[in-house]
């Protein structure tokens, strides 16, 4: 509860600081409002992603359900927060370069992992057995994990991008206004605690729905076989 | 149990032929496979014309090309075991890795075979510009053992899941997706003469990336 309040005030200061007192960029101007959401969903994108591949790996590794409700959570999250920063990139994009959508190479890569992470969900879906589907989807995770490296770090570095990080990070580090990057770093946390705290509440959910399905299903499948072995 | 390096290649060479002997046997893969990548080629070539002008459109055409032709038949290899029920007898004499391994290389057998057919008519029907053999080769090359790669892991995994043949399109296609960009990115700047040397290192990479993850992942495809 106590951390729920913090997480809640933290987002908030930040926020309000973020939207409200940071300087603005010159070229930017009102747009760099975004990158305080922005970037923080991105982040939360590739974090949730490899979260979600972990526990794939771990789950194959050592048979535990409670790893599969792990990567599920994290493949929904990371494609939630895909989500955000696609829309939130497409609408900076309208401000800036006068279109939602222009196939810039960092466009095309998460619109990429959004599809390759639609089709983990598609997968899980189509499979009943929860040993199988924890099984398949696992193997299906990690495979789709090695277009991630590509898509987020080497694709946008590659190609011609129109993308303002050689505005914000010309000489390949950090170089920001010390307010901006005070609340940069803030929405950055403030974000991943959003994560973990929504994670920890998908996973809390999966494993009652588990249980559910074994106190009740179990039970009524006993009485309409005829009392199972007894 | 761990087998020796010959017995291993043994075993896939083994499965390579059987693979090759029942595809042979009634050829309706292949055949469908042909089929499709002659007719959508024709269809292609009749609307558009001859474009030795348009690199990009050209590039573009020959993969979606290539790959619709060999979408349906690359998935096919698990299916067969599945629906059969013979995959519990390929498991008592290989491990899966050897038994994906065969089917691999029996789906990179595949693809160049068809790629054999559907290339030279599609440079002839299209008119496109002369090619540049190196960089062609190469991107071709490449492209061809990521998609083998991709579509044989994912067979594996959609043959165990109901509805198989509507799910194998949608989800091989995405893990395809930056494969294709590449490869299409790469012919393209062959045909218009500029350097291709990021779009074949990228290709590669995600072909390495690929065959390693599969033969890391095979063992924990099949159970019980």
């Amino acid at each position: 509860m106590m951390l729920r309040v913090v997480l809640f005030l933290w987002i908030s200061v930040a926020m309000t600081a973020s939207l409200l007192f940071a300087p603005l960029v010159p070229v930017l101007e009102e747009t760099t409002r975004v990158l305080y959401f922005h970037i923080p969903a991105a982040w939360l994108t590739v974090l949730a992603l490899g979260w979600s591949m972990l526990n794939s790996i771990r789950y194959l590794v050592k048979r535990d359900l409670r790893a599969d409700d792990h990567a599920a959570a994290a493949a929904e999250l990371g494609l939630l927060f895909c989500i955000g920063a696609t829309v939130s990139g497409a609408l900076w994009a309208k401000a800036m370069w006068g279109a939602y959508w222009n196939w810039d190479p960092r466009e095309t890569s998460i619109f990429f992992l959004l599809l390759i992470y639609t089709a983990y969900l598609a997968l899980r879906g189509s499979i009943e057995d929860e040993e199988k589907r924890a099984r398949l989807s696992a193997v299906y995770s990690a495979v789709a994990f090695v277009a991630v490296p590509f898509l987020v770090f080497v694709v946008p570095r590659m190609y011609q991008t129109l993308h303002p990080d050689p505005i914000l990070n010309t000489r390949g580090k950090v170089d920001m206004d010390p307010m901006i990057r005070w609340c940069f770093t803030a929405m950055l946390v403030g974000f991943t605690g959003l994560f973990v705290w929504m994670q920890s509440l998908r996973v809390r959910v999966a494993r009652l729905e588990r249980r559910r399905d074994r106190e009740t299903i179990a039970p009524a499948l006993r009485v309409s076989t005829g009392g199972g072995r007894a | 149990m761990p087998q020796t390096g010959s017995r291993s290649a043994a075993a896939v060479w083994t499965l390579l032929r059987k693979e090759c002997r029942s595809e042979w046997r009634t050829r309706y893969g292949l055949n469908a496979a042909l089929l499709f990548a002659v007719a959508s080629l024709t269809a292609v070539s009749f609307a558009a014309g001859r474009m030795a002008n348009r690199p990009d459109v050209l590039a573009a055409l020959f993969w979606i090309v290539l790959l619709f032709a060999t979408l349906a038949s690359l998935g096919h290899a698990f299916v067969r075991e599945v629906e059969g029920r013979t995959m519990l007898l390929l498991r008592l004499v290989a491990s899966p890795t050897e038994i994906a391994t065969g089917k691999l290389l029996f789906n990179l057998l595949f693809l160049l075979v068809v790629e054999g057919v559907t290339v030279p008519l599609f440079l002839l029907l299209t008119g496109a510009p002369p090619v540049r053999w190196g960089p062609f080769a190469a991107v071709l090359a490449l492209g061809t053992v990521s998609l083998a790669a991709s579509s044989t892991l994912v067979g594996a995994v959609i043959a165990q899941t109901r509805g198989r043949g509507a799910l194998f399109a949608g989800v091989s296609l995405p893990l395809l997706l930056p494969v294709l960009a590449a490869a299409v990115a790469g012919t393209r700047d062959m045909w218009a003469s500029s350097p291709t040397g990021g779009s074949v290192r990228l290709l590669a990479a995600y072909a390495v990336a690929l065959i390693a993850a599969g033969l890391l992942l095979y063992e924990h495809l099949w159970e019980d």
